[in-house]
């Protein structure tokens, strides 16, 4: 279970809280690209250095997404901080990514 | 259910449409089947045998990013910027004598050529109309809207069937902003059939028409990549600017020095470097240009 991409920096650990989050992809497949293209633009925007990404591709590891209860690809789980939650398609739909997320536009 | 309906792959059909049974009965509701209703959705995890089913567009997507890149625009670009651009870009066919654009008209998508070539035709006030431009698989049809403009000035005209990767134009000016290599692919291009478009203008008023019809073959020739292509009397006259008499007294010479063999607009060259040397200079001034 090998990760394709991680960050995993702290600028002010005492203060910032680290979003941990999980994106399950099909390789190069156009949903999953827009997915980390809209991901990545969030992150840089909101998060700057402040999470975690991990990104698994199910087409490798389906039996890890399954383990993980994900059914679609691109789906984006937050894992840490509670509570968890889950964005299912593209991302284009910055709003609930953002909820998802806790981050407060 | 935009990703359901889309065609899949010939020798996928059968494959895709079992399962497209299967994902409808594993997704069932929820987001998951809102996403799936909307085509924002690659693949879908199966239980039962421990795999990902793919969508035909994802499907699709992942066989040709395998191929080789026929449009050498896109394969000058770097891999992943050009795998970005794959998410936007949908395959068609070209129909030859399908216009994509009319003069003045709003250009709604760009057009990366695989193969078969497109035509740029200038048409004059009483209908008649000159070939100021040829696009293939070295090319975009759409280059007003790199430089900042919303209209063709020419008509797009498919001269050879073919295929095509295209763009949305809002799709595509979003991704000349993000995307530099593609900006100075683009640029370059552009700059190339400026020149190429005067060259043209000096071409057709000192030469004559056996010599010109002699660089259009071998233009067409080097887009189509073969010796043997198709060209109606009818485009050829609407590529040279010339009535029909004109391309028959022009192709009958060329015959007569057993450079090309003609005949009901199928053409074949037989003498390429004998063309070559019949042809003007502008022939080679082209295509220094676009290589």
């Amino acid at each position: 279970m090998r990760p394709k991409k991680a960050k995993n920096r702290r600028s002010s650990p005492a203060v910032v809280a680290v979003v941990v989050m999980r994106l399950y992809i099909a390789d190069n497949a156009p949903n999953s690209i827009k997915a980390i293209a809209n991901l990545e633009a969030i992150c840089k925007e909101h998060l700057q250095d402040s999470f975690k990404l991990e990104i698994i591709d199910v087409l490798e590891f389906p039996l890890r997404a399954l383990a993980d209860g994900i059914l679609v690809t691109p789906s984006l789980a937050k894992i840490s901080p509670s509570p968890a939650a889950k964005v299912v398609g593209n991302l284009s739909d910055r709003s609930s990514v953002l909820h998802a997320l806790g981050i407060k536009e | 259910m935009s990703a359901m309906q889309s065609e899949p792959l010939g020798r996928n059909q059968r494959g895709a449409r079992v399962a497209n049974d299967r994902i409808l009965r594993l997704v069932k509701s929820g987001p998951e089947r809102r996403a799936l209703e909307s085509g924002q959705v690659d693949a879908v995890l199966d239980h039962a045998t421990g795999t990902a089913l793919l969508l035909p567009d994802a499907q699709r997507a992942l066989f040709s990013a395998g191929d080789q890149i026929a449009n050498s625009l896109l394969a000058a670009l770097p891999r992943e910027d050009y795998q970005r651009l794959l998410a936007e870009l949908e395959p068609v066919a070209l129909t030859s004598g399908e216009v994509l654009y009319e003069p003045g008209e709003r250009i709604r998508h760009v057009y990366f050529p695989s193969d078969g070539q497109v035509s740029l035709l200038m048409v004059v006030a009483d209908g008649k109309t000159l070939e100021v431009g040829l696009v293939g698989r070295e090319g975009m049809v759409g280059i007003p809207l790199a430089l900042g403009a919303e209209a063709s000035p020419v008509r797009a005209q498919v001269q050879g069937s073919g295929s095509a990767l295209r763009m949305k134009a809002a799709s595509f000016r979003e991704a000349l902003e993000r995307c530099l290599p593609l900006q100075r692919e683009l640029y370059r291009y552009a700059y190339a059939k400026l020149v190429q478009a005067r060259q043209t203008a000096a071409c057709i008023r000192f030469h004559p028409v056996a010599a010109r019809l002699a660089r259009c073959l071998l233009m067409t020739r080097d887009r189509v990549r073969s010796d043997q292509f198709h060209l109606t009397h009818d485009f050829l006259a609407l590529t040279l600017g010339i009535r029909r008499v004109g391309v028959t007294n022009a192709a009958t010479d060329l015959q007569r020095r057993k450079l090309i063999s003609y005949r009901r607009g199928n053409i074949r060259i037989l003498d390429r470097k004998g063309l070559k040397a019949a042809s003007c200079g502008c022939y080679e001034i082209i295509r220094n240009l676009a290589s």
